[in-house]
């Protein structure tokens, strides 16, 4: 497909408003295919979008969007000036990192190491195991880990006993906080994340291999010079999506392993939202920090998108 | 160039259907209302029951229930019901969106204090019906404890009918038979809860030293903390020193309580990581017969009874509710007496005739007949009477098809409605000390007061003291950072909380 | 394929194969847990918290989650909304996932940054609702697949999937005579075929773990989707419920963990057994065989 738009391209440059009403008769049929989507998102994205503004406003249900009062900047001031707020803010970039170090290759090398089995029955057992994980809810999963790190008798810690070491107090200190989030994170997504990967490999050509192995190279130089290149626009794409929701942490996650001991390196954005706007019923409020993080998350896209193209990727949009 | 112009097309496009949108937004009250046009009433009495009436309330039962129970009901009141359940759990975002969008019901349940606290403004606006004058004129509904509707007034008017929940039912639970074998009585102060406690992790009654005296969770308010500090002399959660409100955690009873548990958990007199512990667990640790003693609400004796005879054939629980605060007298946690509230939407109830066809109907609530109804179900079916006393079926299931979620509907909750007689004596013993400590239960003075502070930010500020409060129980934060920490919820806003309760205090006491 | 096995492949192997073992073992165990704790009975549960093996098993928590009166509507009504919405949200995905990979089109960065944007900022719960109210939808079972017939995540991704497809294809078609639609439906999505059942089981989750959009939308609960009938079930003991309920707290008992884990166990069957169908569609170079072919 990229033969054609670069023909296209050098013809256009000739006379672009006639070539222009050309393009749009010859492409009318994918116009036709967009359309049914554009629509969609005109109407239950972009419409609902208004809604935004009551950031602006100090928002009350009953009043509604015409009739609640504007208050400019008011509510962006007070989170910029919140005395937690950088700390909130250093909080959730910092378990933003976490996943992207630490989470966001591992689906990649599950599915590598899963496309090198050769044996269809092991490769698809272990596929269907390690994704089940996805479908239990975090409120079990932060439990079984109550269960089984707590000190009162939980299984880990009296291993430690019985090795001679001293009880540590996972639950509680903020020093855990990152790692048991993050193995959560990993236990719980890693397999799920890897199905499109697996897609994505089911695409390169076998002949590919082939010719590899005839050229003496050994598995790890496979994977280095046919696996990772042929998956790398779509490793691509899903970073930029993955950097655009950076500050979008799974809420309930969090919130279930946020405590008083805590606190200081587990409250993000997210969690923050809930308890000062959410719960208290301040629409507004919660709307701008919302607004705020989507800015932000914008921001990220752009510029990682740019960063794509610059190497010639194609980016996300 | 071409693409922004795109844009800019497509901005006039959206901007355009948003404006139609939100037209709908602000004309709320459309399409309600077309329950009742009955003949012109004439006075309260005899105005005909109403033909119809739509109720949203949350489902807090396993599964919507059969509509036994509300074709007696029907019956009863003479009116056809249509019910809207809402699943609990996300309760808060529909009851804001059908308000948001005038699509409430003629009568709509609030879920709970705080989603109460979140429609005062509302309300003082007029969105929903002041039902304050019209009680008189009701058989039932003029009865209703006055010390409870203040704690559901706004600016001193009332415009929710509450349902009735014991004010005085903390206390607590402990091992009757742990107890008799070393020879302890029933505690009365608080220093006999921690001798006690003492007593239990010694003798190691549990086994393989794991016992453990006290089962607490992660609750500073109906876990362990807030009933323990009402016999440490705290108040309930404001106080009043000198003519003014104070906050709990100001008073010497918060910092009392806090070292208490601090001493409790440093001698492995309470579990570990109460902290971070569910309800869940906590009652896992009673159940299993690993701890002795649990303070929070006295009717979970029942359940705790049940289900540790289970593993421990042995176990026996007695409750005490009459702990000796410092002053030598009794004292204990009062709710603001109520579960949840019903209220009236002006843009479903068109007029002041329909209103009072309405109260008519929510005064039959509180019938005794209905009042059964509503708590037990049929009689036959769902209960049977022994001794004039209720004797609920013992089919689980068949109560959670038929009953249960009518009991987050039902208004009556003692007034009116016929005991139930318990299997399990000590569940007895408790709903009588509930009863008995009416009499000393401290109740919250800022129930019905307002804080335009609060309500912005008070969930967060009590995070700071929350932390604190659990730090300094664990051990990582001394007196001097407590201090340290109430200076920090002065100066985020909490010195204007204190301003603007005291302010609504003495405006209320005039 | 050539079988050309030296040491250093064989090594390979086996230790790829033992790795995978021994994460396919940490994986499975906390689920083992949850299927067992479905099987156990109470008292041994409360005995022991992390249950690998029960010494008596019970169907207690199946019996009572069955016994819900409208659960078999319930399920009814799911399997419907997810195989419905799923067909119709992979039309409207495919489509305007393969209009946007022409180069040439005007308009296309611009559609697909506002495609991108929807993904950072939305207008929340209540337009939302306002817009699905003005469109009649309150009460019908359309509320629960047009606002999320298509998701952005999904799109950008069948996308960027048909995009990697080989050059020249679309070029080969059009000179056998193929307009655009036959394009796509002859030549494109037989041969994203692995695109095609991944963003399809993306697809379906979502619809069959939908519980919200029935609890705004439908006020009548005899069209509850079963989401929201196994979540009622559950949400009694959750800990955010405890945490929010404020006063109701000790009102609502919870449910034993056996019904709890149940629970997961009935809402994930049907995924598990759906899964197996389609990782025929994953299998190593079976497409490029098939443009051979």
């Amino acid at each position: 497909m990229n033969s054609s738009a670069v023909q296209q391209s050098a013809v256009t440059a000739s006379n672009p408003s006639s070539s222009l009403m050309k393009r749009i008769i010859r492409n009318r049929y994918m116009y036709l295919m967009i359309l049914p989507g554009l629509i969609y998102f005109i109407i239950f994205k972009y419409v609902p979008m208004w809604g935004l503004v009551i950031s602006f406003q100090d928002y009350q249900p009953y009043k509604g969007i015409l009739g609640s009062e504007w208050v400019g900047l008011k509510h962006f001031q007070r989170l910029f000036s919140e005395p937690e707020f950088w700390v909130i803010f250093k909080n959730t970039l910092v378990l933003f990192v976490f996943n992207i170090l630490f989470y966001f290759p591992v689906p990649i090398i599950l599915a590598v190491m899963l496309n090198e089995v050769s044996n269809a029955f092991f490769k698809r057992f272990v596929q269907t195991i390690i994704y089940i994980p996805h479908f239990i809810s975090w409120v079990i999963i932060v439990s079984i880990s109550f269960v089984m790190l707590t000190l009162d008798g939980g299984f880990i810690n009296e291993m430690l006993q019985a090795m001679g070491f001293e009880k540590i107090n996972f639950l509680m200190s903020p020093e855990w906080f990152h790692p048991m989030y993050i193995i959560q994170v990993i236990w719980r997504e890693a397999g799920w994340g890897t199905i499109i990967y697996l897609a994505a490999m089911a695409a390169i050509d076998p002949g590919l291999y082939e010719a590899a192995r005839m050229d003496g190279a050994g598995r790890f130089r496979q994977i280095w010079h046919i696996t990772l290149p042929s998956i790398r626009s779509v490793i691509i794409v899903l970073l930029i999506l993955r950097v655009g929701n950076v500050l979008d942490l799974s809420f309930e996650h969090v919130y279930l392993l946020l405590n008083s001991m805590n606190r200081n390196v587990a409250e993000i954005l997210d969690t923050y939202v809930y308890t000062t706007g959410l719960k208290q019923g301040q629409f507004s409020y919660s709307t701008a920090v919302g607004f705020f993080k989507s800015f932000v998350g914008l921001a990220l896209v752009m510029l990682s998108n740019r960063l794509a193209k610059k190497f010639g990727e194609e980016g996300v949009y | 160039m071409k693409q922004l112009s795109t844009r800019a097309k497509m901005a006039t496009v959206i901007c355009t259907a948003m404006l139609a949108t939100t037209a709908l937004a602000g004309c709320s009250s459309k399409d309600a209302g077309q329950a009742n046009t009955g003949a012109s009433g004439q006075d309260n009495g005899k105005l005909e029951p109403l033909a119809k009436i739509t109720i949203m309330a949350n489902l807090q039962a396993p599964e919507v229930p059969s509509d036994n129970v509300k074709k007696v009901l029907e019956e009863k009141t003479g009116t056809k019901i249509e019910f809207q359940w809402v699943p609990d759990g996300s309760y808060d975002e529909k009851f804001q969106a059908a308000f948001a969008t005038g699509s409430l019901p003629q009568a709509a349940y609030i879920k709970n204090q705080t989603s109460f606290i979140l429609l005062r403004d509302a309300m003082k606006n007029g969105q929903f019906w002041e039902i304050g004058p019209y009680l008189k004129d009701y058989p039932n509904l003029s009865k209703l404890n006055p010390d409870v509707l203040k704690n559901t007034a706004v600016d001193g008017k009332i415009y929710s009918l509450y349902q009735e929940r014991p004010l005085t039912r903390q206390g607590l639970i402990y091992r009757k038979d742990w107890a008799d074998k070393l020879g302890l009585q029933a505690p009365k102060t608080t220093d006999d809860i921690y001798n006690m406690l003492k007593k239990f992790k010694e003798a190691d009654l549990a086994g393989g030293g794991k016992t453990i005296g006290l089962a607490d969770r992660n609750d500073l308010v109906y876990g362990s903390f807030r009933t323990l500090s009402m016999w440490f002399g705290t108040p309930n959660g404001w106080g009043v020193e000198n003519g003014s409100l104070v906050p709990d955690f100001m008073t010497k009873g918060y910092m009392d309580t806090m070292k208490f548990i601090k001493k409790l958990r440093d001698e492995g007199l309470i579990n570990q990581d109460f902290p971070v512990t569910s309800k869940t667990d906590q009652t896992n640790l009673m159940y299993t017969g690993r701890a002795g003693m649990y303070i929070g609400s006295m009717p979970d004796s029942e359940s705790m009874q049940d289900k540790t005879s289970k593993n421990v054939k042995e176990a026996q629980y007695d409750v005490v509710s009459a702990i000796n605060g410092p002053d030598g007298k009794p004292a204990t946690w009062a709710l603001p007496g109520y579960g949840t509230l019903v209220v009236f939407p002006k843009s479903a109830v068109k007029s002041e005739k329909e209103l009072k066809q309405i109260l008519a109907f929510y005064d039959k609530f509180l019938d005794p007949a209905v009042a059964d109804l509503l708590k037990y179900g049929i009689e036959g079916t769902n209960y049977t009477k022994q001794d004039g006393k209720i004797v609920p079926s013992t089919d689980n299931k068949l109560y959670e098809k038929d009953v249960k979620a009518y009991q987050s509907i039902a208004l009556a909750d003692t007034t009116n409605v016929t005991p139930a007689k318990y299997t399990i004596p000590v569940r007895e013993k408790a709903e009588k000390l509930a009863l008995e400590a009416n009499k000393y239960g401290i109740s919250d003075p800022t129930y019905s007061l307002d804080s335009k502070t609060y309500n912005e930010k008070g969930a967060r500020l009590q995070d700071i003291i929350k932390d604190a409060t659990y730090k300094f129980m664990t051990g990582n934060l001394d007196e001097k950072g407590f201090q340290a920490a109430i200076k920090k919820w002065q100066d985020d806003g909490g010195a204007k909380i204190i301003e603007e309760y005291n302010a609504a205090y003495k405006n209320a006491k005039k | 394929m050539v079988q050309d096995k030296n040491f250093g492949s064989r090594l390979f192997d086996a230790v790829n194969i033992l790795l995978l073992a021994l994460i396919a073992i940490a994986m499975f165990i906390p689920f083992l847990h949850v299927v067992m704790t479905s099987f156990a009975t109470v008292e041994e549960l409360t005995r022991k918290p992390f249950l690998l093996i029960p010494t008596e098993y019970s169907l207690k928590a199946y019996e009572y989650i069955l016994s819900t009166s409208t659960i078999f509507r319930a399920l009814g009504v799911s399997v419907g909304i997810t195989v419905g919405g799923t067909a119709i949200s992979m039309v409207l995905t495919a489509l305007m996932a393969y209009g946007l990979t022409r180069r040439d089109l005007d308009g296309r960065k611009a559609i697909n940054l506002m495609i991108v944007f929807t993904m950072l900022f939305n207008g929340g719960l209540i337009p939302t609702f306002i817009v699905v109210k003005a469109m009649g939808l309150i009460d019908s079972y359309m509320a629960l697949i047009l606002p999320t017939a298509i998701n952005a995540f999904n799109l950008i991704i069948m996308r960027s999937f048909f995009q990697n497809l080989p050059d020249g294809l679309e070029e080969s078609a059009k000179i056998d005579g193929c307009n655009d639609f036959g394009i796509l439906f002859r030549i494109v999505i037989p041969l994203s075929m692995p695109a095609i059942a991944t963003i399809s089981l993306f697809y379906a989750v979502t619809y069959w773990n939908n519980f919200f959009s029935a609890i705004m939308y439908l006020n009548d609960a005899d069209k509850w989707p079963i989401q929201v009938l196994l979540r009622q079930i559950v949400i009694m003991a959750s800990g955010l419920a405890a945490d929010t309920s404020g006063m109701g707290d000790d009102f609502v008992k919870p449910p034993e963990q056996t019904i709890k884990m149940a629970v997961i166990v009935v809402s994930t069957l049907p995924i598990l057994i759906a899964y197996p169908f389609l990782q025929k569609y994953f299998a190593k170079g079976a497409l490029v065989g098939s443009i051979k072919g």
